[in-house]
């Protein structure tokens, strides 16, 4: 019985506790809804719950704990030198359920018998011929030992499906009974069913924050692995980045950090103006005409795939900025730029700081302006003095969620300022940065244990903690100005 | 209304302050004001009493032009200070309001703190050239509205984390500081418990000395206690107006005698 099926059985039992429990509620006070301690739906609810929740949870600890069993059982079975280490016995594991699912499909084919299937052996016949007659591939020759562990993970997993199937059944049954035998007139239904969907709330809450956990792990050993491989100095203060497959590379990450900089910067520099005045002008003076026809407009940029703005970077401003600054100021003639991607970034950038900041100036509440026109304030005195003040708490987090996507902007990056690392003052050159490298590193052929592949999570982490770092300083900003605002 | 205690008031011969004649307000199709001629004197406390919607706010917000922030607003007729039309296309709203202050209903600080909010109008009229004067008329702003010796210790606190009462006394030093020669107050004790308000109504009676103050006020008894003279409207006309204990003991209108007995509301 499949998990989907099993769910079905699971829901209709739940399905049948809403309708039971809530009749069973309804006819103990003979229809009177009002001698009922809550609403009927909510006894309905509960049998609901209380039918489908535990028996789900147990399911999924099943579907878990399972494999991990059969797995340490069927090993035993195989030669103790193939599951001696880490690597080994995952390796006969997966050699093992890649058996067993094969045997599984060549039933359900029909090219064996449920009986044959658990009788074959590697000697009479030839396993891997066999299966691969029913369009299955294994790697190598069947050993004994595997195709007899992989007998063995069949039979056991074949019982443990129908154990799963009956232990579940019989905890939704057992919770549907339970629901309906709780179920009177003084049952506090409503407290129980709030705290369940309290409990739902909490661990949706929760999903973001144990992502971000299991991000940090991941990278967190991947760096450390790096980190035993090439001297933490040299990578953190290094000032060449020449990775180089063939060993012997210089990962100086500086240059790196610098065009990420450097790009940011030119970014917010066209940015934070640009989306201010069209955030003021679309709050302040717009009319409601023209606002409710510039703010999509604005807003569509927003949509825009990234990489689209790569290929206006590489085709239009890259090109333009050579030919019209570049080189007649004797700057360098890379089409390739800190300034082109920068440009461009901010660019991206503006309808995400307008945007923000003009739905934060308008929360600023009318009284407060009123109240600066009343002592004879100028509009853009009031704007200046009062309103900008009072919402500059969410300007700078939109500011700095602005920054943030720069830093981490990778697309237009690789087809607006190049692919080569380099420390260097002038914006016409071609610089590149963290993402971009993290991208450069992980793909081709890689070989996940040398130094010029780690470095990538090595770059990951600094990353994290960079725009973590200034997420805590956004939040610090607010935070200051939010005592002394309100 | 026998329990208003309602004393003999001397209304000497001020000069006239504010003439209105023929004001007319619309509200997009709305009459909000229909035909209003009132003069306001100089030195006198003003009330405005009148059911809600009766117009007496509009009215209030046509004297600093107030309404010409609300774009679907329409006023006309003639409202003359000192005897220049303020609907004048040369006179500049901004310039009008830094000589009609205004105080509102709900008590609306800055985020700013309290000397901010009181040196806001001087600074941005340039009425100080230095530091120490711009102190002194905080100080003595804040001494008018009987706020300073609550909060001259913590004059960099932000003027939002006072209390309620407080902060409307707040604003009303916020409209003093700039010096206006008329402050409009729009029902500015409704959000204030009854120590506030007489805190705030004695006030009143003091400024009455250096500005002609206009009150729109809901509370009859408030009206009787603070103002010299009362204008009654209703439906947005300007019913009756006079001086506040003939209007309060002897209406000439029917409809004044009904709203102020409590028969219409």
């Amino acid at each position: 019985m499949t998990v989907l099926f099993l769910v079905a059985i699971v829901l209709a039992l739940a399905v049948v506790g809403y309708v039971v429990a809530r009749g069973r509620a309804l006819s103990s006070v003979k229809g009177n809804v009002r001698e009922l301690h809550s609403l009927p739906g909510y006894y309905g609810w509960h049998g609901f719950i209380m039918a489908s929740l535990p028996a789900l949870a147990l399911l999924s600890v099943w579907l878990i704990v399972q494999p991990m069993v059969l797995e340490r059982t069927v090993a035993t079975l195989m030669p103790t030198e193939t599951t001696a280490d880490q690597t080994a016995f995952k390796l006969a594991v997966a050699d093992i359920r890649r058996l067993a699912a094969g045997l599984d499909v060549a039933v359900a084919q029909g090219a064996m018998t449920e009986e044959e299937a658990r009788s074959l052996n590697s000697e009479s016949s030839n396993v891997r011929d066999t299966l691969a007659g029913v369009g299955v591939a294994l790697g190598s020759d069947v050993s004994p030992e595997t195709l007899l562990a992989a007998q063995e993970y069949r039979v056991k997993s074949a019982t443990g499906t129908l154990w799963r199937m009956i232990a579940v059944i019989a905890v939704a049954v057992a919770g549907l009974a339970y629901a309906v035998s709780v179920t009177n007139a003084a049952f506090r239904a409503r407290n129980r069913v709030e705290k369940v969907v309290l409990a739902l709330l909490i661990a949706s809450a929760s999903v973001a924050i144990l992502t971000t956990i299991g991000i940090i792990w991941s990278m967190l050993s991947e760096s450390i692995n790096f980190f035993r491989q090439y001297p933490v100095f040299d990578f953190f203060f290094g000032l060449t980045w020449s990775p180089n497959f063939r060993g012997g590379s210089e990962l100086g990450f500086l240059p790196l950090l610098w065009g990420t900089l450097y790009i940011t910067a030119v970014s917010m520099v066209v940015s934070v103006p640009l989306g201010m005045f069209t955030a003021i002008y679309l709050a302040e003076y717009a009319s409601p005409r023209a606002r409710a026809w510039i703010k999509p407009v604005i807003e569509v940029i927003a949509g825009i795939p990234t990489v689209v703005f790569g290929l206006f970077a590489l085709i239009t401003v890259g090109p333009f900025l050579r030919d019209w600054f570049a080189q007649p100021l004797g700057l360098g003639n890379s089409g390739s730029s800190v300034m082109t991607a920068g440009i461009v970034i901010g660019i991206l950038n503006i309808p995400f700081i307008s945007s923000l900041a003009d739905d934060i100036i308008n929360a600023v509440p009318q009284s407060l302006r009123d109240g600066s026109y009343g002592l004879g304030a100028t509009k853009s005195e009031t704007i200046k003095q009062v309103v900008l003040p009072a919402a500059l708490p969410g300007i700078v987090g939109a500011i700095l969620l602005a920054a943030s996507r720069a830093i981490g902007e990778t697309m237009v990056v690789t087809m607006g300022a190049g692919a080569a690392a380099k420390l260097d003052l002038n914006p016409f050159e071609a610089m590149t940065t963290m993402t971009v490298k993290i991208v450069g590193q992980l793909t081709g052929d890689t070989d996940f244990a040398s130094p010029e592949t780690l470095v990538a999570f090595a770059l990951g982490m600094t990353l994290f903690v960079i725009t973590l770092g200034l997420n805590i300083i956004a939040l610090m900003i607010v935070r200051k100005y939010r005592e002394q605002y309100e | 209304m026998k329990d208003i205690n309602i004393e003999e008031r001397v209304v000497s011969d001020h000069k006239v302050k504010i003439t209105a004649r023929g004001v007319q307000v619309h509200y997009g199709t709305t009459h909000a004001l229909k035909d209003v001629d009132v003069d306001i004197l100089s030195g006198t406390v003003t009330a405005f009493i009148g059911p809600s919607g009766c117009g007496k706010s509009t009215f209030l917000r046509c004297l600093n032009r107030m309404n010409d922030t609300v774009s679907s607003a329409r006023v006309s007729g003639s409202i003359l200070l000192d005897g220049e039309d303020i609907y004048d296309k040369r006179v500049d709203p901004v310039q009008l309001r830094a000589k009609v202050g205004m105080v509102f209903q709900k008590p609306n600080p800055f985020p700013k703190s309290i000397y901010d909010n009181v040196a806001y109008g001087p600074k941005i009229h340039g009425l100080t050239r230095s530091k120490a004067e711009l102190d002194a008329i905080v100080e003595s702003s804040l001494k008018k509205a009987a706020l300073w010796n609550e909060v001259k210790d913590r004059l960099a606190a932000p003027g939002t984390g006072l209390s309620g009462g407080q902060q409307q006394r707040l604003c009303i030093a916020r409209a003093i500081a700039t010096s206006p020669e008329v402050l409009l107050m729009d029902e500015p004790c409704s959000a204030l418990d009854p120590i506030a308000t007489a805190q705030v109504e004695e006030l009143i009676d003091e400024l009455r000395s250096q500005f002609s103050v206009v009150i729109v006020t809901h509370s009859m008894q408030q009206a009787a206690r603070v103002s010299q003279r009362t204008a009654f409207f209703h439906l947005g006309h300007l019913v009756e107006y006079g001086e506040t204990g003939q209007v309060f003991t002897t209406p000439k209108d029917p409809r004044t005698e009904s709203y102020i007995t409590g028969r219409i509301g």
